[in-house]
């Protein structure tokens, strides 16, 4: 009987390492935890995208939920989820861009902030526009700090200027349901009790088609 | 489930490691081809000037320990992502400002996690990482004591018995 549980051995082995890998064949290697949640939005102090003589910081929380999109016009997958942003915007949520440039900057070249201003108008115009405004993190420092990777991005932001939820990757109603509709669920019965018909209508139809557009367009 | 596995795989790796003598080269190797692509770098047109060479030295070893999250298996000296160049800037202006070693450190862990360093901390988690390597030396050993001393005992069993038959035989 020994013999035999020795024979077993490496087979129980081979039969875990099996498992082990075959798991790895699918999971997400980006998969990581963020380290932005449950924290303060980060302290900044950054101009509008359109207008530099408009300052933001901090305050622009004050009292509302926001979602936070990191964006620019680079970045094919940023283009390809403004549709569904825009139709989250017409469900009456907040969204706010957190605009970079990669030509604007020393290490990368020189591109003017007008010809950034063009491009961003000519992307918004043509994909739909669903921000209330831009800020503009010139030197990135915003984005390092806030744990961004690459664009897009997004962050859910409460009332008192709370980051909630962390997004990597485009956002999409899949994601809207399963990663930001709970959690808001949970934030929204405190303040506004009239906000809470509209989380239950995030999977609608009109939502649906606009997100089917999308894949489509992948 | 993630860190586990993780740990599996490093188990893996380190079980291969410590069985090959190549492995103290090859790490040695990794090093020195990081710091000459950060060389390349900076003629490139990054111009990362320190007036004492000894921050030269620190800037070069943070940028080859710390690793740049969009490119994973690659430091931020070795990346060409947009993020690794801003944290290279950014490692530069820290030490610019005077941060030590371990505060540039902590600044990237507190925004991009334990993965961005190369160097894993030791938690209840990953303490496996090197216990088991440690607990299968010792498991091994322990069975190939247990196997050689069983081994006498078996032969005179089965000498007695063959000398038994031998007695019965006649």
């Amino acid at each position: 009987m020994k013999r035999i549980t020795w024979f077993m051995l490496p087979l129980i082995l081979f039969l875990g390492l099996a498992v082990f890998l075959f798991q790895g064949l699918y999971s997400d290697p980006k998969a990581r935890e963020s380290t932005a949640v449950a924290k303060a939005f980060p302290d900044f102090n950054l101009p509008d995208l359109m207008d530099e003589s408009i300052m933001y910081d901090n305050s622009v929380f004050d009292g509302q939920i926001t979602l936070i999109n990191v964006w620019g016009v680079w970045c094919t997958t940023c283009a390809i989820e403004l549709p569904y942003l825009e139709s989250l915007k017409n469900q009456g949520y907040r969204v706010v861009g957190l605009y970079y440039d990669q030509d604007l900057d020393p290490d990368f070249g020189t591109k003017t902030i007008d010809r950034v201003r063009t491009e961003v108008i000519a992307t918004l115009s043509k994909f739909g526009d669903p921000y209330a405004f831009n800020i503009f993190d010139v030197y990135r420092n915003t984005s390092l700090d806030l744990g961004v990777t690459g664009a897009p991005e997004t962050f859910l932001v409460d009332q008192q200027g709370v980051i909630l939820v962390h997004h990597l990757g485009d956002l999409n109603e899949r994601v809207w349901r399963n990663k930001f509709a709970p959690i808001l669920a949970d934030i929204k019965p405190m303040t506004d009790s009239s906000d809470v018909e509209v989380s239950p209508d995030v999977g609608s139809s009109s939502v649906g088609a606009s997100s089917a557009e999308v894949g489509g367009g992948e | 489930m993630k860190p586990i596995s993780l740990i599996l795989i490093k188990c893996c790796f380190l079980l291969l490691l410590t069985t090959s003598p190549s492995f103290v080269f090859a790490q040695d190797l990794n090093t020195s081809d990081a710091l000459a692509k950060v060389s390349e770098a900076e003629k490139m047109g990054e111009n990362y000037a320190f007036e004492n060479p000894d921050d030269r030295k620190t800037f070069l070893k943070l940028t080859a320990e710390l690793r740049c999250p969009m490119c994973q298996n690659q430091n931020i000296a070795d990346s060409d992502a947009m993020i690794a160049h801003d944290m290279r800037r950014k490692v530069y202006q820290l030490m610019l400002q005077g941060s030590s070693e371990n505060e540039i450190i902590e600044f990237m862990k507190q925004r991009y996690g334990d993965f961005v360093y190369y160097q894993p901390p030791v938690t209840p988690v990953t303490i496996w990482l090197w216990a088991l390597p440690i607990l299968f030396f010792f498991v091994m050993m322990g069975v190939f004591l247990m196997r050689r001393q069983a081994e006498p005992e078996e032969n005179i069993e089965a000498k007695l018995a063959a000398a038994n038959k031998l007695l019965k035989d006649d």
